[in-house]
Order: structure tokens, then C-alpha cells, then sequence
């Protein structure tokens, strides 16, 4: 003990971080440190808090965290340039079928002929006109009602994005008609509502979020 | 589908809602977004390319499988790290068994190759190679804790071990890894 209190105030990163001893950690031990950096420091210790060596210690953990999440992005960047195949093989594995919906009957000629379009491909539809609108992406897009049933009411929710500095109120006015139209040509479900909802802002950026800042 | 399509600029929030009512074009950008550094992670996990290159690819396939049950859109980043996780972790639990009947070796660390190094910073290689020198499971221990922020019990688990003895790995790892840390500055 008289040992210890002779270094207090003068212990260095060397000695701290060389043995990581419980000596000069005030009797913490470096995983209960790692665990209060977890934490994010809260609720607070002031017993860590005040002792410098702990403070050298959780200074040198979240500098390593750090260090390894800019290792990682790092050579996440690097492996950008990589070809696109690892892409293919995952689209070529992943079934487009599972998210048809339901079926959507569509007016026949011949009446002994049944014709359906999936919600799925509605939905697609929908995506493609509100996407159209300059500066807008369209989220999620709902059909509520029974759309198997021709004539049924159905109502058409959908969630979006707005490029920032557009007049989003305009913006969701002008994704509305687009649907609107495009479900009247293609579709002869009976629209009685088409809401739009801008969730999001985006930015336009002339690389993707991909890039690392 | 372009790297600078459109859908680039959505948040995760809107591709996965998008993935989820079945477009693969958004499910595409979202896979551009965090592939390579899911594949980074996966790198460090299991100290192989080879290997990375299939855990990330099942778990995009499983992703596509099970996004439209993903509660919470916007933390579509740590689903995803999740994910890989679960999928590095089968392959050790794999390559354990094997390791146990046939004492057979693990594959070395990953090394990258020279073009990509010249890329990297000094500080972005010391630590990576500090990563490749710890012991395998050590080193599988620390980076499923440290990045995939999973828990000590989770670990223990996964990988057949005791809680104590994840402990000590991830300990005897941080010591080393904090270790050679100094001796970068």
C-alpha cells in the first residue's frame, strides 16, 4: 500500500499500459474497464473517474476501439474497387417470387380466362411513378383493402423521401398525381385514397454513402 | 444496377422498406453500402478471405429472406452486422469440430494483399497485423465483442465455451492488442 501511494501521481502510460496491473489501476481490472467504456461511462464512477491510471487505460481502450473501426473502414474503402460478381451470385440466389402479395385480378376478354397481376408487381409499379418525380424515392408502399375482389376500395399509403431544399408539401402533391395516374392506366383498381408520406430528407450526393468521408 | 444510381442517396430506412416490399434494386444498393465493410469484419472474424467472401454473400441471401420481419428499418446497419456474425460463427463452430477430430489446422491470418497496403495507414496495418499474431481464438473472441458488439455470455455460447474462459481470451487479447498499440506512438 505505501508503495502505491508513493507512484500515485506520477504513474505514466508506460507503466499503466506496459502490465495493465490492477496496481496502478486503483484496484479496477482493464475488463471492468472495457465494460464502463461499454457503457458509455454512465451511469458515472467517479472511483474510476479519479484515478489517472484508469483514465490512461480507458484513453488507450477507446483509442483502440477507434482505431479498429478506421482499420475496418479502411479496408472496406479499399475493397470498393473489387468487381461487382459477389453482387451477381447474391442476386441470382434470392427468390423475387416470395414477395409477389396477393393477386390482383385484371378483366379478361374471354371470360373463361382468369387474369391476375401480383401486388407485388402494383407496388413496383407504384415505386417506379413516384421515383419519376424529380428529387423524390419512394420507401414502403401499402395497398389496404381487399384488392382480390374487383371494385373493392382500396386505399394506397406510401412512404418517402425528399431531396433536401425541395417543397416536400409540393412534393408529395406531385408523387400523388403521378401514382394516381399510373394505377388508373395500368391497374383498374377502384383508388379511393393515394397518401403520401415524406418520412426522410435525403441528400443529393454525386457519390454514395459508400465513400468514406 | 449503377453504383451512383438514384437510390444511393436513400437512408437505409427507405431501401429496406423498399427491400422488404420485394425491390431488389434497393436491396442492391444496401449491399453496396455495407458489403465491403461486412466483409472486413467477416475478414477479421475468421482470418480468411475465402471464407469472408461466402459468410457475407449467405447473409445478404438471408437478409433479402427475412427483411420484411425487421422491426426497426433504421438499424438496418447492425441487423445486418448481426447477421454476419451468426454465419462467421457457424463456420467456427465448423471448423472447431474439425479442429477437435483431425487436429487440424486453421487457416492463417488474412493478409492483404500488397496494392491494398499501400492504401492502408501505417497505424491501419500495425493493427491489423497485431489482429493477425493473436491466437485464433482470441482474436475470433475479441472481434465478434469489440465489432459485432456481442456479448460475453452470446460468445461463450455460440462457440461452446465458458463464460470464464471467453473472459480470459478477451482479456490476454485486449492486454496484447493495447500492448502494441504503445508501441505505435
Amino acid at each position: 500500500m505505501a508503495m502505491r501511494d508513493d507512484q500515485e501521481g506520477d504513474v505514466g502510460p508506460e507503466e499503466v499500459l506496459d502490465g495493465l496491473d490492477p496496481e496502478f489501476l486503483d484496484g479496477h481490472s482493464v475488463e471492468e474497464l472495457s465494460d464502463y467504456l461499454d457503457s458509455g461511462r454512465s451511469p458515472r464512477n467517479p472511483d474510476i473517474e479519479n484515478s489517472p491510471g484508469c483514465l490512461i487505460a480507458l484513453d488507450a481502450l477507446g483509442r483502440l476501439r477507434s482505431a479498429t473501426w478506421a482499420m475496418l473502414e479502411a479496408e472496406a474503402a479499399e475493397d470498393r474497387g473489387r468487381d461487382d460478381k459477389w453482387i451477381k451470385n447474391v442476386m441470382d440466389n434470392i427468390s423475387r417470387e416470395a414477395r409477389a402479395g396477393r393477386d390482383i385480378p385484371i378483366t379478361s376478354v374471354d371470360p373463361e380466362v382468369r387474369l391476375t397481376v401480383t401486388e407485388g408487381s402494383v407496388r413496383g409499379l407504384i415505386r417506379a411513378a413516384g421515383d419519376g418525380v424529380g428529387g423524390a424515392i419512394v420507401g414502403r408502399v401499402r395497398l389496404d383493402g381487399d384488392v382480390t375482389v374487383p371494385g373493392e376500395p382500396i386505399s394506397i399509403d406510401v412512404t418517402a423521401s425528399g431531396v433536401f431544399g425541395r417543397n416536400l408539401l409540393e412534393l408529395a402533391r406531385e408523387m400523388r398525381a403521378v401514382i394516381g395516374a399510373s394505377l388508373r392506366e395500368h391497374t383498374e383498381l377502384n383508388v379511393t385514397s393515394i397518401d403520401v408520406t415524406i418520412q426522410d430528407v435525403h441528400t443529393q450526393r454525386t457519390a454514395s454513402t459508400e465513400v468514406p468521408r | 444496377m449503377d453504383a451512383r444510381s438514384p437510390l444511393s442517396d436513400a437512408s437505409d430506412g427507405i431501401l429496406a422498406s423498399r427491400a422488404a416490399d420485394g425491390d431488389p434494386a434497393a436491396f442492391e444498393a444496401l449491399m453496396r453500402r455495407y458489403g465491403p465493410m461486412l466483409r472486413a469484419y467477416a475478414v477479421k472474424v475468421l482470418g480468411s478471405n475465402d471464407e469472408a467472401d461466402d459468410v457475407v454473400q449467405e447473409s445478404f441471401i438471408n437478409a433479402w429472406n427475412h427483411v420484411a420481419e425487421l422491426a426497426d428499418v433504421t438499424v438496418v446497419r447492425s441487423w445486418l452486422m448481426r447477421l454476419v456474425s451468426n454465419k462467421a460463427i457457424e463456420r467456427l463452430r465448423r471448423r472447431k469440430y474439425h479442429r477437435d477430430i483431425a487436429d487440424w489446422d486453421a487457416p492463417g491470418p488474412a493478409r492483404n494483399t500488397p496494392e491494398r497496403q499501400v492504401e492502408a495507414s501505417m497505424q491501419m496495418r500495425a493493427l491489423s497485423d497485431a489482429l493477425g499474431r493473436l491466437p485464433a481464438e482470441q482474436r475470433e473472441c475479441w472481434v465478434l465483442k469489440e465489432v459485432g458488439g456481442l456479448a460475453y455470455a452470446d460468445i461463450a455460447e455460440e462457440l461452446d465455451l465458458p463464460v470464464s474462459t471467453v473472459r480470459g481470451l478477451l482479456s490476454r487479447a485486449r492486454r496484447a492488442l493495447l500492448k502494441d498499440m504503445e508501441e505505435w506512438r
